[in-house]
């Protein structure tokens, strides 16, 4: 289990936990993620820059800061 | 809107993500829907992105009101595979669902006709099931909610947000109203954070999340494999973590020189008219009131169309394509980084792009974000974003008069100083910025008739606004040549206008009226020395125009701009902000001087 931010990309993750404080889970959850989502990296900007996940059920695309996807533990899907 | 001969008030309301609000637009939302009590919801949908969508819809479903599901954006949804039973997810919700696809007008009128349907009807929509042990806790809470207690939509709504709340003000106020409504509350919550072991509105929360996804999987069908094409293609180089940012630098440099390009020719064009107009009135009336107020009001009309249109309208144009392509967006994934450097994130982008539109409503979209400190900072640097009216005169002015490559340079100086305001504001503010959170929407083909509504809004607003500014201050400042009034205020302001910043006398007037707005100081100018556009540069020299330039781009906020500021962050920080304006402003110029001699 890793945090999404050392997550490879293109690879299926279930999101197994949230660390950090409610009221960042309560923005996550208003935008949709919840735990056991399966999400996928699409990208990642240059330096510490922000990372592009995609809901794979919704298929829809957040823009993620770096310290908060150090703060959402995934687990790696094999297929 | 009239639909079939009743009339109905449609009012849109800020994209909501959830009834519970974390920025100031939610809030707005979830005010109206309390107070105005609507005869009817229509929920807009987006179809492909369902899941996300429909746990909206499951919150609104609990006000147990009046309302319509819109699915809009199916042919997206086509698009990616996603086959959606209507009837199946109609009666999944127990509302009324049609499908729309706004951007090319299907589905409205039906749409329309359902909601008058509906608001006949009064059909109001009825709540769903949760898990057992939830609804429960639910009902717990509803029976001790005592008679006559003020409850939100109705009781069962109440007793769920009662149970998702977590602010302490809150459970003060409970406390005060009816002590075993509060114990009930407390009890429940310990019960479902005990069963769940997870906080009692995270748990609510799950409920939703597993309904949406089970009323999505009954009513829907998934083509796998089947991806956009193009859109992935092109998201794959404009996000690119190194492409990315050579194209956005060329999309910057190509709307400025397209703007340009377009406009020079054209301003060239249609100020021959007025300046003939104003040498025929000279000569017919000579020096009298009624030539100083037609003069003024033939500066003020020939000012608006000839300078000010022929930039903003390209600019209008482009800013809006950008929009609605969905390029703003992933401007804010790439700008993220740098706008950390300024101690905000990416999604105070937004804000920032519309301030180069105009800085009005650039200031009332920051109510996107979450965190009053990004608000204030954020507010701060928006005035010293050109907005359109700035650009107008960097680009009539320098670009005209200098070369498009001055004009370029002076941009890049004016984003520079925005970057290390911003880094300098943070530093005064002890929290941190909360991190960038930012849905970016899928990439659509724009919709010309949607951007040309977006233009034609923005034109009206200068048309019935800014313009008749531009026509009475030069009608004013007109009547103040003929009194000789215009003379008293340039000695007044001699001191800062010659000596601080090295510019004529006469333009002591012109630089107070920008505050006004700033193309008038451009007009006023003119007036003011006396000479018509072409031959600006006889009476000023290189340096005088930059420093002008500079001088009118930052000093104080336009009045719009203030009054905004005032309203939306509140006074003390309007008046910051004026003193920060004028500050810079004044040291800018007399950098400038010193740099140019």
């Amino acid at each position: 289990m890793i945090s999404l931010s050392q997550a490879p990309q293109d690879k299926q993750l279930k999101i197994v936990e949230f660390q950090g404080g409610h009221g960042l889970r309560r923005r996550l959850m208003a935008l949709g993620l919840h735990k056991n989502d399966i999400v996928e990296l699409d990208s990642r900007s240059i330096l510490r820059g922000p990372l592009l996940i995609r809901h794979v059920n919704s298929d829809s695309s957040l823009a993620l800061g770096r310290g908060i996807a150090n703060k959402i533990i995934v687990e790696i899907l094999d297929k | 809107m009239n639909v079939s001969g009743r009339v109905i008030n449609i009012i849109d309301l800020p994209g909501t993500y959830s009834l519970n609000p974390s920025d100031d637009a939610e809030k707005v939302a979830l005010r109206h829907l309390f107070l105005e009590k609507p005869d009817l919801i229509i929920n807009v949908v987006d179809a492909s992105i369902l899941t996300r969508s429909l746990e909206m819809t499951l919150e609104l479903i609990e006000l147990q009101q009046p309302m319509i599901v819109a699915l809009n954006m199916t042919d997206l949804a086509e698009k990616k595979g996603i086959e959606i039973n209507i009837e199946e997810l109609q009666r999944q919700l127990g509302v009324p669902v049609v499908a729309t696809i706004a951007s090319h007008g299907r589905g409205i009128k039906r749409l329309l006709e359902t909601a008058l349907l509906c608001m006949e009807e009064r059909r109001c929509a009825s709540h769903l099931r949760w898990s057992k042990d939830v609804e429960d806790r639910i009902h717990d809470v509803e029976r001790a909610i005592p008679e006559g207690f003020q409850v939100v939509a109705n009781r069962r709504f109440t007793a769920i947000k009662s149970i998702e709340i977590e602010k302490r003000s809150f459970f003060r106020m409970l406390e005060e109203v009816s002590l075993p409504l509060k114990e009930a509350v407390d009890k429940a919550r310990r019960e479902l954070e005990q069963r769940h072991n997870a906080p009692a509105y995270e748990v609510i929360a799950a409920e939703r999340h597993h309904l949406a996804m089970k009323i999505f999987e009954e009513s829907c069908r998934v083509r796998r494999g089947k991806r956009i094409g193009w859109q992935d293609r092109v998201d794959d180089v404009i996000m690119h973590p190194l492409l990315g940012y050579p194209i956005l630098a060329l999309v910057f440099v190509g709307i400025f020189f397209v703007i340009f390009q377009v406009a020079s020719p054209l301003e060239e064009f249609l100020l021959k008219p007025f300046g003939a107009l104003r040498i025929f009135l000279g000569e017919g009336l000579g020096d009298g009131i009624l030539f100083h107020v037609l003069d003024g009001l033939t500066q003020g009309i020939g000012g608006g169309l000839a300078i000010v249109l022929p930039y903003f309208i390209p600019l209008l144009f482009l800013m809006s394509l950008l929009e609605d392509v969905g390029y703003l967006a992933r401007v804010g994934f790439l700008l993220d980084i740098f706008m950390h450097r300024m101690g905000l994130h990416g999604k105070s982008i937004s804000p920032f792009i519309l301030g180069f539109g105009c800085n009005v409503p650039a200031i009332s979209a920051t109510r996107i974000l979450e965190s009053r400190r990004d608000r204030i900072i954020t507010s701060l640097l928006i005035p010293f974003i050109p907005c359109s009216a700035r650009t107008t005169i960097i680009l009539a002015l320098v670009a005209f008069f200098l070369g498009p490559w001055w004009a370029m340079g002076f941009y890049l100086f004016n984003l520079l100083l925005v970057a290390v305001l911003g880094r300098t504001l943070s530093a005064f503010f002890k929290t941190a910025s909360p991190g960038l959170l930012l849905e970016i929407p899928s990439l659509k083909a724009p919709s010309l008739p949607n951007v040309g509504r977006k233009i034609y809004i923005q034109l009206k607003a200068f048309v019935q606004f800014a313009w008749p500014i531009l026509i009475a201050g030069s009608v004013v400042l007109g009547v103040m040549q003929f009194a000789g009034l215009d003379r008293v205020v340039n000695t007044l302001l001699a001191p800062l206008v010659e000596s601080v910043l090295g510019l004529p006398r006469e333009l002591g007037v012109t630089l107070t009226f920008g505050f006004l707005r700033k193309e008038l100081s451009l007009i006023m100018m003119l007036q003011s020395l006396g000479v018509d556009y072409r031959n600006l540069m006889t009476v000023i020299n290189r340096e005088q125009l930059v420093v002008f330039t500079v001088f009118i781009n930052f000093f104080i906020p336009c009045l719009s701009t203030f009054a905004i500021l005032w309203k939306e962050i509140g006074r003390r920080w309007a008046f910051v902000s004026v003193a920060l304006n004028t500050s810079i402003a004044i040291l800018l110029s007399l950098l400038a001087r010193l740099l140019i001699n």
